[in-house]
């Protein structure tokens, strides 16, 4: 069953055409690595499937509901309602986090399962008390993100991503933007949520891990997806000149 | 001794009215300010522009021709007598300073607001968004109380600003608190009521900082 499905997917700030035709499905319980040079159009493909930017043409469906569909005049969205509840279906980690400091790590997991999906106090605070305890962060509930180290307040910004309970996760180079000594406990945490079947998009520049965790690589360079496959497959044994050069950089 | 307490006394009583001036003009223009704020960054050019050219006029004529303008105009320009005019136990005189003060005051706040606004990180809004906050929500819980925070020191000198400014209504012949000082000082020919006027100003302000940096500290468990 397909979680996630963007057809012809076609992207333009201004005169740049940063997205040309892309296709991408994953199935329920994948993990998909997106890899490929900088400037290729990752982070955009990822914003315009979370919503954050609008497609001019194509077609998008998340957890079978349609986000943007295809028409003569270009991608036609969806009414507010749908968009809505396509928000809850999805999460998405931000290379920066991006949590609210002026929320405790707990307001910050639960502060939209209150006042976006309606779910009372108490509920809210067991989701929240069993994703810090998965996050390896039981401890860290009234800190304020300030307070913690770039490693936790990624795994807090995953836990907010997981709290809706979503059909899919989208990560942005999650660990781009942290020491690298505190790149492998969030790493961990990604790890355990591909064994737990979690269907998961991640963009990465950490190849080993991608091979590790993902069961499938899309290698992306502009604006095309140019090669992809199963993970190990497509590291060991690229098709492409392209990826090919792209892979013996790392 | 003897001399010091009428002064005090009729200080006081002016006092009322620098207070009064001082908290309406909080009152009016803060969530005015906030209003031009939204008005100056509206995507709507014709919006942004009559707000861009409100502000400028605001903070580029002095505060007492407002307060004439804002005085004289119903009568000069649309024989509306509204001198006479009493709302309660508030004649036009202090009615026409509270509008001059908001309006004026309101342009300055703007500007700190929607540079407090627009120092927000754009990620706070697309964290927002992704998880399903409407805009309303979004702008109430996550955007404006930061905001809050970062603009609170450049708040705090306006406020401290404005309790000095109090005394351009005297401009109206408002009998505030400076007004007062002077037909004392007239009247008893001496500086000592300008210098009790000037220890009242003082203490105001410094009521003032105390309370703006509590609640300054107060926020300051985040960064
Ligand atoms: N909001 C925007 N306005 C204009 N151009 C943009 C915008 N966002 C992205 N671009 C451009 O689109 C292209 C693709 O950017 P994108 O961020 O998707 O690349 P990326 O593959 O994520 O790169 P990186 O690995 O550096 O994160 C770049 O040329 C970028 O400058
Ligand atoms: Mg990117």
């Amino acid at each position: 069953m397909s979680v996630l499905s963007m057809k012809n997917i076609h992207k333009s700030f201004g005169e740049l055409n940063v997205l040309k035709g892309i296709n991408l499905e994953v199935n329920k319980g994948e993990v998909v690595a997106v890899i490929g040079p900088s400037g290729g159009g990752k982070s955009t493909l990822l914003r315009c499937a979370t919503t954050l930017e609008t497609i001019d043409k194509g077609e998008i469906t998340i957890g079978g509901d349609t986000l943007a569909k295809d028409s003569d005049k270009g991608a036609v969205y969806c009414d507010r309602k749908t968009l809505q509840e396509i928000r809850g279906k999805f999460g998405l980690v931000f290379q920066n986090f991006n949590l609210f400091p002026h929320f405790s790590v707990r307001r910050n997991i639960t502060e939209s399962l209150i006042h976006v999906q309606k779910k009372s106090r108490e509920e809210a605070n067991q989701i929240c008390d069993a994703l810090l305890e998965k996050m390896g962060l039981s401890d860290k509930a009234d800190s304020y993100p300030c307070n913690l180290s770039g490693g936790q307040q990624q795994r807090v910004s995953i836990a907010r991503a997981l709290a809706t309970n979503p059909d899919i996760i989208f990560f942005d180079e999650p660990t781009s933007a942290l020491d690298p000594e505190l790149t492998a406990g969030v790493l961990k945490v990604i790890r355990e949520l591909a064994e737990e079947h979690m269907t998961m998009v991640i963009v990465t520049h950490e190849m080993s891990f991608a091979r590790d965790v993902a069961d499938r690589i899309v290698f992306m360079d502009g604006g095309v997806i140019v090669e992809q496959g199963p993970a190990k497959e497509l590291i060991n044994n690229p098709k492409s000149e392209r990826t090919k050069e792209f892979l013996a950089g790392y | 001794m003897d001399k010091l307490i009428p002064i005090i006394t009729q200080l006081s009583q002016g006092l009322v009215y620098t207070i009064g001036i001082f908290a309406l003009t909080l009152l009016f223009a803060i969530p005015l300010g906030l209003l031009v704020a939204k008005g100056r960054m509206s995507k709507n050019k014709i919006i942004s522009s009559i707000v861009r050219v409100y502000i400028s006029i605001m903070r580029g004529t002095p505060l007492m021709l407002q307060l004439l303008i804002v005085y004289f105009v119903p009568y000069y320009v649309f024989k509306l007598n509204l001198r006479d005019l009493v709302i309660g136990s508030l004649d036009y005189r202090f009615i026409a300073t509270i509008i001059g003060f908001s309006l004026n005051y309101a342009a300055y706040f703007g500007e700190i607001f929607r540079g407090g606004i627009q120092s927000m990180p754009q990620g706070q809004y697309e964290a927002a968004q992704v998880l399903g906050f409407t805009k309303t929500q979004t702008y109430f819980r996550i955007i404006l109380p930061q905001v809050i925070k970062r603009v609170l020191p450049s708040v705090t000198n306006e406020v401290i600003t404005l309790v000095k400014d109090t005394s351009l209504a005297q401009v109206l012949s408002l009998t505030e608190m400076f007004t007062a000082a002077k037909k004392l000082a007239s009247a008893q020919v001496s500086v000592l009521p300008f210098i009790v006027a000037g220890i009242f100003y003082y203490i105001m302000n410094g009521i003032i900082e105390i309370i703006m940096t509590r609640i300054e500290k107060k926020m300051n468990y985040y960064k």
